[in-house]
């Protein structure tokens, strides 16, 4: 981080290296009655008989997510089939399942399309969306009413329809190659991965740029203004500012577009249904593929659960990420 | 909306929940009861019968006619009897799919049901269904068969599926575009060569049409390759697929070279549409429309082109076909005979059903001469009794098409029905589809897709390479 003179830290903030600036230090309240080490601020409000409320939402939480997330990672060890001998006579067997997945070229590749994938829609869908959150802030109440009402159509679609317009759009014959003046171009299959994280894309903005768009406005307006007259340029004040003020939201939603994206199961199916060959082939599709078009549910159980883990790691990554300024 | 790292964590969670309930939900239970089937009850019973709601049948009309149509005879002669329904929309995979729930419990499991040919194996194997040698005897239909008909419903000397209707494959070619290229009259292709002769005379003569179809790549699974590359498979030096003898699937071998090579030739020279109609859902259909508007001089298609092009099923309504459209059976890679696939629908009975005699009296006025030609002619098929092939009933539903493709049926030959066919038809269908995205790809490369991909998927021990 590089000092720069003309540009001081807004008032209020601590002094240190010019970092950190504003709500770390605004939200300290300071005047809070010291509490003894060890005990429990809620002690006198804690009474044995409230587990007796909380047994129905935990039964609720065995019966419909522990108990299935450990038996889905059960069946990813055993030789469960869709249909065949193993449908109705299976067993635990062991290894086998992770030995083959560790040997599986298709998996392979189909992670790297996945991060491939989550790394483009979530790249693409909180710069768009930031950027229309910011534009329509400046823009005419007509203008900014009227733009955000159609990109949050955009996001409102069913899966289904969004896939179908974006195929319809990329293949020969389609809006795409028309406006382009290429009207033959089967941009869709010629460009597979890119065109599905481009439909990704267009299908979250709206929902990244409502969600901006709300963390913008509650931006301190007297911050920007001080730092105005301090002389700060536009870029400074996105750069030291608003960026740092938005971060616990960018970390969120950066969260929620990658787990969103990828449950976006549908979109892809509709497009590609993971193809052409298996070019599109993301871990979700991967997992439907082995389960329901090769018969083996176990296998695709644990590349399912690969998925799941996969999911707890972004989601532990960008935990933490928020955690370190917040 | 998630602000704390403890919110985001517990969205986080949630999301876990979902996909692991999705993927229990898959599973369902384990065991079934083994028990043997019961004689027909004596007092009021439930007949279940599962079908294809609107995919087997060409109209979703026709599929509700025809199911109440044997139903209503049956409830004649069963007069205790209720015929209850189980209609399976969507389409081939989704009612495999709902198909494979439905079996899994003795409960659900439909007494009869109209299953696709491809699967009667994996669930015979596991147990599903219920042999019906005993019943075939006293069926009179039964022994009218042809014996590859009879063949693809039998593992190990039982019976397990009768069939319903059968499709298979020919040259379909636009009789006024070869009269325009100067090709003569009636066109009957001696080797695969004359086939790409022809398209290649068209491409010369008649600019703007696509000259040849052929399926290719993943989107259409198995329907793709019944009705596109499979046929050439077959009628090669090396038909076989899958090796019933040692268990495993050819992966490389010279008849699908040479097959693969035909596919290579027709795109690298510029006969075949564009990626954008190959690689979509609907593409085995899509020659039926190009015919029909001009845009497509010759297909490796199927029976039931006629059918569709009737007014009755209107899909599209083309009342000049049988002036326009010949018919050329497709040739071997040795030159003339007769190279097809053939894969249908065939009806069923669950191992553990309690009203087995039942479902089997239902079965036998399905397959009566009325409801067979009607099933042919409303579905696209070859009916499975070689008595119904000349009855006007049937052949003047889609002149000349219908007797023509009767007339292929007993040459034809069975698509593999294993477990792992599905992923045989992953493989062989990235190799078509990427032959198909870039022309360059040598046949090498594409049996290097092929049997990279079944190998991978299936182990070295499961595949096998012919010379």
């Amino acid at each position: 981080m590089t000092a720069r003179p003309g540009a001081p830290a807004p008032a209020g903030t601590g002094a240190g290296a010019g970092e950190a600036p504003g709500p770390a230090a605004a939200a300290q309240a300071p005047g809070r009655p010291a509490v003894p080490q060890g005990l429990r601020r809620d002690a006198e409000r804690f009474q044995w008989g409230s587990l007796a409320l909380l047994v129905p939402s935990a039964a609720l939480l065995a019966v419909l997510f522990i108990i299935p997330v450990v038996y889905a990672f059960y069946l990813g060890f055993t030789n469960l089939q869709l249909v065949g001998i193993h449908a109705v006579d299976w067993h635990f067997t062991g290894a086998e399942n992770l030995r083959r997945l560790a040997g599986d070229q298709v998996f392979r590749y189909s992670m790297e399309l996945t991060l491939a994938f989550i790394a483009g829609s979530v790249a693409g869908v909180v710069i768009i969306g930031l950027a229309l959150a910011m534009l329509m802030q400046t823009a005419l109440a007509p203008v900014r009413i009227v733009a955000g009402g159609i990109v949050i159509v955009a996001w409102m679609m069913p899966a289904i329809t969004a896939g179908m317009t974006w195929y319809a759009s990329t293949t020969a014959g389609g809006t795409f190659g028309t406006l382009l003046g290429l009207a033959n171009s089967d941009f869709l299959h010629r460009e597979p991965l890119l065109i599905v994280t481009l439909a990704n894309i267009w299908s979250q903005t709206g929902f990244a740029m409502m969600v901006f768009g709300a963390a913008l406005r509650n931006i301190p307006r007297d911050l920007l203004e001080s730092a105005q007259i301090e002389n700060a340029s536009r870029p400074q004040r996105f750069a030291r500012i608003t960026l740092p003020l938005l971060r616990p939201t960018i970390v969120t939603t950066v969260l929620l577009i990658t787990l969103i994206s990828l449950a976006n199961f549908g979109l892809i199916y509709v497009m590609t249904q993971g193809g052409p060959g298996n070019a599109t082939d993301i871990l979700p599709l991967y997992s439907y593929q082995q389960a329901f078009q090769f018969d083996n549910l176990a296998y695709g159980a644990l590349i399912g659960n690969a998925l799941v883990i996969l999911c707890a790691i972004f989601g532990a990554i960008y935990v933490r990420a928020s955690r370190s300024r917040a | 909306m998630p602000r704390s790292p403890r919110q985001a964590r517990s969205a986080l969670a949630a999301a876990a929940a979902l996909a692991a309930a999705a993927l229990a939900a898959c599973s369902g239970s384990g065991g079934a009861a083994v028990t043997a089937p019961t004689k027909e009850p004596a007092g009021p019973f439930v007949l279940k019968v599962a079908y294809g709601s609107n995919y087997v049948f060409d109209t979703t009309g026709l599929t509700q006619k025809w199911w109440q149509q044997v139903a209503a005879e049956f409830k004649a002669s069963h007069p205790k009897a209720t015929v209850q329904f189980i209609p399976i929309p969507g389409s081939y995979n989704d009612i495999v799919t709902k198909l494979s729930l439905l079996y899994r419990s003795a409960s659900t499991a439909p007494d009869v049901a109209e299953i696709p040919t491809g699967q009667i194996g994996l669930w015979a194997q596991a147990g599903y269904l219920l042999p019906l040698n005993a019943y075939l005897k006293s069926a009179s239909w039964w022994s009218r068969f042809p014996r590859v008909v009879q063949s693809e419903g039998t593992f190990s000397g039982q019976v397990y599926a009768v069939d319903q209707g059968e499709n298979d494959s020919a040259l379909l070619y636009n009789k006024q575009m070869f009269a325009k290229a100067g090709i003569p009259l009636p066109w009957q292709p001696k080797t695969w060569q004359d086939v790409i002769a022809a398209a290649e005379r068209i491409k010369a003569r008649l600019p703007g049409v696509t000259p040849l179809w052929l399926n290719s790549g993943t989107g259409s699974g198995a329907n793709g390759l019944l009705q596109g590359i499979n046929n050439f498979i077959v009628g090669s030096a090396t038909p076989t697929i899958y090796d019933a003898r040692t268990g495993k699937f050819v992966v490389d071998s010279p008849g699908i070279r040479a097959a693969l090579s035909l596919y290579s030739q027709a795109f690298a020279r510029g006969l075949v549409a564009d990626t954008s109609a190959l690689f979509s859902p609907n593409a085995v259909t899509t020659p039926l429309t190009w015919f029909q508007q001009g845009k497509l001089a010759i297909a490796v298609g199927s029976n039931y082109y006629g059918g569709n092009w009737t007014k009755a099923i209107s899909a599209p309504y083309w009342p000049q076909a049988p002036k326009v459209m010949g018919e050329a059976v497709i040739p071997t890679e040795a030159g003339g005979g007769v190279a097809s696939t053939l894969g249908g629908w065939d009806f069923a009975i669950a191992a553990h059903s309690q009203v087995a005699r039942a479902a089997f009296d239902f079965i036998n006025l399905a397959e009566n001469q009325q409801n067979s030609i009607d099933a042919a002619n409303w579905a696209g098929w070859v009916p499975p009794d070689r008595d119904y092939w000349t009855l006007p009933a049937y052949t003047s539903f889609a002149p000349p098409y219908n007797a023509f493709f009767a007339q292929i049926m007993p040459h034809a030959t069975l698509t593999p029905s294993n477990a792992a066919y599905s992923v045989w038809v992953q493989g062989m269908g990235e190799a078509t589809g990427a032959i198909a995205q870039n022309p360059r790809t040598t046949v090498d490369q594409a049996i290097a897709i092929l049997k990279g991909y079944v190998t991978g998927q299936l182990g070295a021990d499961h595949v096998e390479v012919l010379h």
